[in-house]
């Protein structure tokens, strides 16, 4: 909304510099988001707030400046529907309801011209773009009342008729802008004609007039249309016909209908003074007017609301101005009378945003709330902290990826391909036209990202939702993924050395999230194409797997390995046990005795260690591979291991003898279970 | 050498080791002593090499022995050193360059927008706030109409929202104002949480515009909550983020869901209020929505009437990030170059 400070003035007198005019209206909600000087006077813009359409006005403005510094709004009277009523149009309305208010006034006898100067420069001041005086004249109405109105010439309507109905299907108007809009029945026309059947379309209702009745330089008798359009229904159309103006801007939010008839009045007064003529006749025809709406306000309901000890009086001071009606009934207790542009006013609460924004809200302290303690554990979000704190201490980074992406990504990969997309019906484009069932295809994306940025490393994660149809209903769930790339460099007292990352990378830091989070049980299955299954118990909680060339090739990655993992945190979660319970450090001492062998390629680490495990209770408490290797001196097919078995009792001390049968046992075990050959 | 032979000699060193020692008179004699028994090439290098070769059941009483001995003739050197006074020569200079790297394991990082989520969800935890997550499929009653939100009002535009393909009329939330509705549905007051998560808004991306963003709502009701309490919380949470010497003003607004409604700009952390381009000369900026809760949206929850009252706010993520690091352009945080994620 724009007006200039002169214009302003002519509705209030101000007692403020423009400058401060600015701050003191921004700080009353009106912000002023710019102001230019302009020969003598000087263009503010402001943006008005959507509830409060009485703003989209100078008046409006008016009130607000007057209620703030205490000056008179000066209003000019109200001019009446006059009694000379020789040719009165002919209104009919379809529907009260699309149409709950429309007045016509018939001027005869104006002269089309240019506007006076005043008139032409405050409307460019505002970007408005000149036509003719009494065009002109019905947008300087709109613009200091608040109120759209139309000019309609008159030797364009059958018999001075107006019609306000539903448009009919594929009904046609050329509008204004010379554009021609194909209507349909959810829009509001105004038409004319003898009667709703056979009349035409002459204007797209409170949006935009047709061209064949606009007012032309030939004109000499219009019809000033001032009407209510359903705020609904204006804004349907407006948007299925794509057209925003300055008229079904106010219209959509909602236009009082006092005001409508008070703005007609006034726009006949400047057009019968500017461009000569005589109202020759008028109809207006409303809907009941609606009761005015009443409020009980307590005095101590505002204080003890806004945190403020201010007396009934000062709240009458700072409502009375902005056109609510006061009475007290009682000590404490006001009877609050509203006018009919605040539409937005509906109780108490809003009229202590009034009093509060009068009052300046930097006027109110501040204060603490006793904020209860309540102690709720969220264990959701706690558990993917701790999981984020586990993973960056890894040496993973977080990322956050957008949750929608595209079908053809999602669609190469074996994560995506199998389920139904969960589609976005208002997509902005191809790329975010689907709600992600999985992180890995956003994952791949990053890495593939930061290759090209030539990242030699790259070791990330995302916790975030993934959605899935389960069954016909729609379910975002808590996913982890891990993308691993490249190779990281360690260094060691001899040098550095290069190590290539590998999906035991990912194994590794899944075990250790696992321990962390206190998970039993779990084990990694091979399956299939190089995917390994994370299980816990017989449940699968996600896999791991290198990305295939396909994939690779979708992501445009060459030349390197991607291994990737996903995990449905919903359900590894449940399975964390982060209750700890001390367990005495061991007394007596440990033994440790390392086993050195070569065993064939395809046994399996896991099952040797669990044969050991068994045989070697209760005194072998802990086992571990602390080397292994495959090369020149390991014959083809097999693999060199070293374990260290850990040795202990709760009793006493064991000594050396104690423990060599049971370590030699366990030797042999491994030569006659797997086929080992001790080394 | 056998077993018997080194047994032999272990015991013999061990007898006379104490008075061989006593007896030296120079400190070169006791550097003598020690490459005879310590050096690379010494006697107790020679015992060594020749454990493995010991019976497996003997192998670990000698070699108990001799690494015993080995350690007592390192503390007799030493003492006779200290005896005869021999002041240590200044070391040498250490071969370690120290200004080489360190050796370590290099950690990841939390991501920007989770450490500020994060900061600011403990500054109202220590206030007494709680901290709950909900959806980011909702319904159009939790998204709007419980927010006092009609559905054909041009309120709703600000709030622009991706619709799913599902016959229940299912969206993306456009803000986390729905967590407010399912907070208190889910309790009764004395209620105070946070609410972080992301949102959904269909803007073509630019430097300040990303289709999907982070919001946390907060939220505190109770029988007697004031506007004035909503302005001190706010002060608190605005000095624990941006530093104690950050002005804030409120500014009246209008929000469906609150009323009054105040949007909140601080101090331009940039030129201080002096007006620069990242507050557009004006010397403030914006950075949150509140208000007091609408009565309407109490009575969409299923409160009695005026039993309760309370305040929200709602704040982006992005733009206190932004603010806070110095970041021109919203796209960093998605685009996940670790150039730009190790910064934090």
């Amino acid at each position: 909304m724009k007006l200039t400070y002169n214009w302003l003035n002519d509705f209030v007198e101000i007692k403020l510099p423009p400058k401060e005019l600015c701050h003191t209206l921004t700080m009353a909600g009106l912000e002023v988001v710019s102001l230019e000087e302009k020969e003598g006077d000087f263009v503010l813009e402001i943006e008005i707030t959507s509830n409060r359409p009485d703003w989209l006005s100078v008046v409006g403005i008016a009130r607000e400046v007057a209620a703030i510094t205490g000056a008179k709004l000066r209003q000019p009277k109200h001019i009446k529907q006059n009694t000379l009523n020789i040719q009165p149009p002919l209104v009919t309305i379809e529907n009260k309801k699309d149409c709950p208010f429309y007045s016509a006034r018939v001027i005869q006898g104006v002269t089309i011209g240019s506007s006076p100067d005043w008139l032409a420069r405050r409307l460019a001041y505002i970007g408005c773009r000149g036509i003719n005086n009494v065009v002109d004249i019905t947008n300087y109405v709109l613009f200091t009342w608040g109120e759209p109105l139309h000019a309609f010439d008159v030797s364009r309507l059958e018999n001075s008729s107006i019609v306000v109905r539903r448009a009919h299907k594929e009904e046609k108007l050329i509008c204004l802008d010379g554009h021609t809009r194909t209507l349909n029945d959810q829009m509001l026309v105004i038409a004319t004609g003898s009667s709703l059947a056979r009349s035409r379309a002459v204007a797209v209702a409170g949006i935009m007039g047709g061209e064949e009745s606009q007012v032309s330089t030939s004109t000499t008798r219009i019809l000033l249309e001032a009407a209510v359009f359903d705020p609904v229904l204006i804004r349907r159309t407006k948007r299925t016909l794509g057209m925003q103006t300055d008229s079904a801007y106010r219209f959509e939010r909602g236009v009082d209908m006092q005001t409508a008839e008070f703005a007609s009045g006034q726009a006949c007064r400047l057009i019968t003074e500017i461009a000569g003529g005589k109202v020759v006749g008028g109809k207006t025809v409303k809907d009941a007017v609606c009761k005015k709406k009443m409020i009980s306000l307590k005095t101590s309901f505002v204080n003890s609301f806004l945190g403020i000890r201010i007396p009934g009086k000062a709240i009458k001071k700072y409502l009375s101005p902005l056109g609510f009606e006061l009475k007290p009934k009682s000590k404490d207790v006001f009877s609050v009378g509203v006018p009919s542009f605040r539409q937005d006013v509906r109780g108490p609460a809003d009229l202590v945003e009034e009093i509060a924004r009068i009052h300046g809200f930097e006027k109110i302290p501040k204060t603490l709330p006793q904020i209860k303690p309540h102690v709720e554990k969220s264990p959701a979000r706690d558990m993917a902290c701790a999981t984020k704190d586990i993973l960056v201490g890894l040496g993973l980074q977080e990322v956050i990826t957008y949750s929608l992406t595209d079908k053809a990504l999602l669609k190469c990969f074996a994560e995506g391909a199998d389920s139904d997309p969960i589609e976005i019906r208002n997509p902005l484009s191809k790329e975010q036209a689907i709600l992600r069932s999985t992180l890995l295809p956003s994952l791949g994306r990053c890495i593939a990202y930061n290759l090209n940025q030539k990242q030699e490393h790259v070791a990330i994660f995302e916790i975030a939702k993934v959605y899935l149809f389960a069954g016909t209903q729609v379910k975002e769930t808590l996913a982890l993924g891990i993308a691993l790339c490249g190779a990281r460099r360690h260094f060691l007292d001899f040098g550095s050395v290069r190590e290539d990352l590998s999906l035991l990378h990912l194994k590794g830091a899944i075990e250790t999230l696992f321990s962390r989070l206190g998970i039993r049980g779990y084990a990694f299955t091979p399956s299939p194409h190089n995917v390994v299954e994370i299980m816990i118990g017989r449940e699968r909680m996600g896999r791991m797997r290198p990305l295939t060339a396909q994939e690779l090739v979708a992501l445009d990655i060459k030349n390197a390995d991607v291994f990737v993992l996903e995990l449905l945190l919903e359900k590894v979660f449940p399975r964390a046990d982060l209750h700890k319970r001390f367990i005495p450090v061991p007394k007596y001492p440990a033994i440790s005795r390392d086993i050195s062998f070569v065993m064939k390629e395809e046994t399996l680490v896991d099952e040797v260690v669990a044969m050991l495990r068994m045989r070697g209770a209760p005194l072998l408490r802990d086992i571990t591979v602390i080397d292994y290797y495959k090369g020149k001196q390991i014959p083809h097919g097999s693999r060199g291991m070293t374990f260290s078995c850990t040795y202990r009792s709760e009793e006493k001390t064991l000594t050396e003898s104690e423990i060599l049968p049971l370590h030699k046992a366990l030797c042999e075990s491994l030569v006659s279970a797997f086929g080992a050959t001790l080394r | 050498m056998d077993f018997n032979a080194l047994v032999t000699q272990i015991e013999s060193v061990a007898q006379g080791i104490d008075t061989e020692i006593q007896n030296i008179s120079s400190d070169a004699d006791l550097e003598a002593v020690r490459i005879k028994y310590l050096g690379r090439k010494g006697l107790f290098a020679e015992f060594t090499s020749f454990i493995p070769s010991v019976p497996q059941e003997s192998r670990g009483k000698i070699g108990q022995k001799v690494n015993f001995l080995k350690d007592r003739i390192g503390v007799l050197l030493e003492e006779r050193k200290r005896q005869l006074g021999v002041v240590a020569p200044p070391q040498e200079k250490i071969s370690l360059d120290i200004s080489m790297p360190g050796m370590g394991q290099a950690v990841g990082r939390r991501h920007p927008l989770t450490q500020t989520i994060d900061e600011i969800c403990a500054i109202f935890v220590q206030m007494g706030f709680t901290v709950k997550e909900g959806p980011e499929i909702e319904t159009e009653f939790n998204n709007f109409t419980g927010l006092n939100i009609p559905l054909e009002h041009p309120s709703r535009d600000a709030f622009d929202t991706f619709y799913l393909e599902s016959k229940e009329r299912l969206l993306l939330r456009s803000h986390t104002s729905p967590g407010q509705v399912r907070v208190m549905k889910s309790r009764t007051p004395p209620l105070a949480v946070v609410v972080p998560g992301r949102v959904y808004r269909p803007d073509a991306v630019d430097a300040s515009h990303s289709f999907m963003f982070h919001q946390i709502e907060g939220l505190v009701v109770d029988r007697d909550i004031k506007f004035s309490d909503l302005k001190g919380t706010l002060e608190v949470f605005v000095k624990a983020v941006f530093g104690d010497d950050i002005a804030m003003r409120f500014r009246p607004h209008f929000f469906p869901f609150t009323e009054p409604s105040a949007e909140v700009d601080i101090s331009c952390i940039m030129c201080k209020g002096k007006g620069c381009s990242v507050c557009g000369r004006k010397g403030w900026l914006e950075i949150l929505g509140s208000g007091m809760i609408h009565p309407q949206v109490f009575a969409h929850v299923g409160y009695p009437s005026g039993a309760y009252t309370g305040f929200a706010f709602g704040l982006g993520i992005e733009r206190i990030a932004m603010l806070k690091y110095g970041i021109t352009d919203i796209r960093l945080f998605f685009e996940n170059d670790l150039r730009f994620l190790t910064q934090f």
